[in-house]
């Protein structure tokens, strides 16, 4: 940098308020800090929300199930030689045999359809639900089950209260059609894990009450697999490479919906792409807003000029002072986007819908990544709009600017 | 030894479409050590001229010579050859605004690139003899138009330049100021040598420089 370069810069930060409150040069500022603070807080909002989707949908259940092609139960001894075979996979967290059906519960008045989810809990250890369940117990025995919290609350049910859930089995015609299979179960606990499908239908039970009320003495609808953390993100790999390895009687089906947290990425982007465009046009703000500069000091470019100074170091001492300003535009846009999003996340007059956006709570994540992102694309973008004006000094003739003061 | 010299020099503008011939074949040679006035009528050239001369403006046609070298605006050092041959001396002074009167001194010298410490000691020594020291600090619209223009004068020597050219740089200031600036201007050519070409419309100022032209019909005489 050229000592002359510098004496402004330095003059400039010294006291910048002269300069600050320049009527352009305030609008530049907000249209920096403003559009920046917006594409900050989307990133932000989005980031939270793919992360915590992510997370429910990869912690709460399992990755992979194994079933029958045919859709029939797995007998025992398939699940016995299948476990096996999984046992000795390291990528595999847990395997656990499942029987599910499809039930219809009711509290008297309403009824819901839900998804009956039960576990050996005499031989196996928990499913992984067992972290999620906030009230109650965790712990299963015969006759009671775990229900997610908003079909407690929309069936107005709460620990303690009995369940009624109907099975229509094909083995009990009577004349008048199909008769149900009807039981009370009691709610001993609740679970809340976030993903709002699971918290609206599924109820979690035991082996003996789902064999009761399905009328089947053995077998297991399939076998459920976790995959350790690091392995997670490759669901669909391992769903493909234990298909070549099973029993042609058996498929492995991925259960985590990988498209959506792949669309849900997407979405951030194209956001981000949407959102960049405000910064873009704050880009056109800078190049006002130092075109009215280099008008307002015409005179100075002139001496400038005529004390020899070469066009790079006119353009440099105009330029370094408006680069300087919009880069502190922009790390206070980045703050401004910080402080937006932590109040959206925290305010309770708007509320995620869950049946909407699978999750129900708004989330907030402050990537390292993503704010780099946004400070050197807007900074590139300051930098540009920077120069576009500044050539006009170099076709300025000093005789002309002395001339016409 | 011929410190800047104009040959030929040529000039016309076109002001709502009427041609004005402002320079027609002027030629000027300027010694060094040479105290130097051009007069003339409001609009006769003068200033045209001086700004040819300083390679701010480029005439039509001719030749100017600093120090034997041929050199024009085109000229590929002409940027360092206004910063460190030429000084300037505006009737508007033309200090800069967010500058005080240190930092406005020493500009030419921190452009062409000069170590901060010497730069600004010479900047100490200029307004010192400018007998501006006690008003180093302020900045330009604290200033009288006499400081003020002792300032730009400062800002013009700092580069030790072969000549300064000064246009009409009494012409903003009440007749004591401009006293004060023309014994300044005396003063620096007869004890540093310093040269001097000097433009101004008071014939009486005139006098008092070694040679004076006055510029009519676009040649000088």
């Amino acid at each position: 940098m050229n000592p002359a370069e510098k004496l402004f810069l330095e003059r400039y930060i010294q006291s910048p308020k002269r300069h600050l409150w320049r009527f352009s040069f305030l609008f530049m500022v907000l249209g920096i800090v403003i559009s920046v603070g917006i594409l900050s807080t989307a990133l932000n909002l989005f980031e939270g929300y793919e992360r915590a989707l992510k997370s429910v949908l990869l912690d709460s259940f399992a990755h992979i199930r194994i079933e029958n092609i045919n859709g029939e139960l797995l007998p025992d001894t398939l699940i016995s030689l299948t476990l096996q075979k999984l046992n000795s996979k390291p990528e595999i967290d847990s395997a656990i045999p499942l029987l599910t059906t499809n039930l219809m519960a009711s509290n008297g008045e309403k009824a819901r359809g839900t998804v009956f989810n039960a576990y050996d809990t005499t031989s196996v250890h928990m499913g992984n639900y067992a972290k999620y369940v906030k009230e109650g117990t965790a712990q299963l025995v015969q006759g009671n089950i775990i229900v997610g919290h908003y079909l407690a609350k929309e069936l107005g049910l709460s620990l303690g209260d009995t369940l009624n859930v109907f099975y229509p089995r094909l083995d009990f015609i009577t004349p008048l059609g199909m008769h149900p299979v009807e039981t009370p179960l009691i709610i001993t606990g609740i679970y809340h894990s976030g993903f709002y499908e699971y918290d609206r239908t599924l109820i979690i039970g035991t082996l003996q009450d789902a064999r009761m009320l399905s009328g089947a003495n053995d077998g297991f609808s399939c076998i459920e697999i976790r995959l350790k953390n690091k392995f997670a993100d490759d669901i669909n790999l391992y769903a493909e490479k234990y298909n070549k390895m099973l029993n042609n009687d058996l498929v492995a089906l991925p259960t985590t919906n990988t498209t959506l947290l792949r669309l849900v990425k997407m979405q951030k982007w194209l956001i981000f792409i949407v959102f960049f465009f405000l910064v873009l046009i704050s880009g056109i703000n800078i190049i006002s807003g130092i075109s009215t500069q280099i008008y307002d000091k015409k005179n100075e470019i002139a001496v400038l000029k005529a004390l020899g100074a070469p066009k790079s170091t006119i353009r440099n001492i105009l330029g370094y002072q408006v680069i300087l300003l919009c880069l502190i535009s922009i790390i206070l846009g980045l703050i401004l986007g910080f402080i937006a999003s932590w109040v959206i996340v925290h305010q309770n007059i708007y509320q995620l819908k869950g049946d909407v956006y699978f999750i129900d709570k708004l989330a907030l994540y402050v990537a390292p990544f993503n704010q780099i992102l946004i400070f050197i694309l807007a900074s590139t973008l300051v930098i540009l709009c920077v120069q576009i004006p500044l050539r006009r000094i170099d076709k300025m003739q000093v005789i002309d600017l002395l001339r016409n003061p | 030894m011929l410190c800047l010299a104009g040959y030929s020099l040529y000039k016309t503008y076109t002001d709502i479409g009427q041609e004005i011939r402002v320079l027609q074949g002027t030629n000027l040679e300027v010694e060094c050590g040479d105290f130097v006035c051009i007069t003339g009528k409001s609009g006769c050239g003068k200033s045209t001229l001086l700004h040819i001369l300083g390679l701010l403006d480029e005439p039509d046609s001719g030749k100017i010579l600093i120090k034997g070298q041929e050199v024009s605006t085109h000229h590929p050092q002409a940027n360092q050859i206004r910063n460190q041959q030429i000084g300037f001396v505006f009737q508007f002074h033309y200090l800069i605004d967010d500058l005080n009167a240190r930092e406005n001194v020493v500009l030419p010298r921190l452009i062409a690139g000069t170590n901060k410490s010497i730069a600004y000691q010479k900047a100490d020594e200029l307004l010192n003899l400018m007998e501006l020291s006690d008003r180093a600090l302020h900045y330009p619209n604290q200033l009288s138009g006499g400081e003020q223009q002792r300032l730009a004068l400062a800002r013009a020597l700092i580069n030790n330049p072969h000549i300064v050219l000064a246009d009409e740089p009494t012409g903003n200031l009440d007749p004591q100021h401009s006293a004060e600036i023309w014994n300044l201007f005396q003063n620096l050519n007869r004890e540093l040598g310093q040269t001097f070409v000097i433009v101004t419309h008071d014939p009486e100022l005139a006098k008092l420089a070694h040679k004076s032209y006055e510029l009519k019909d676009g040649k000088l005489f």
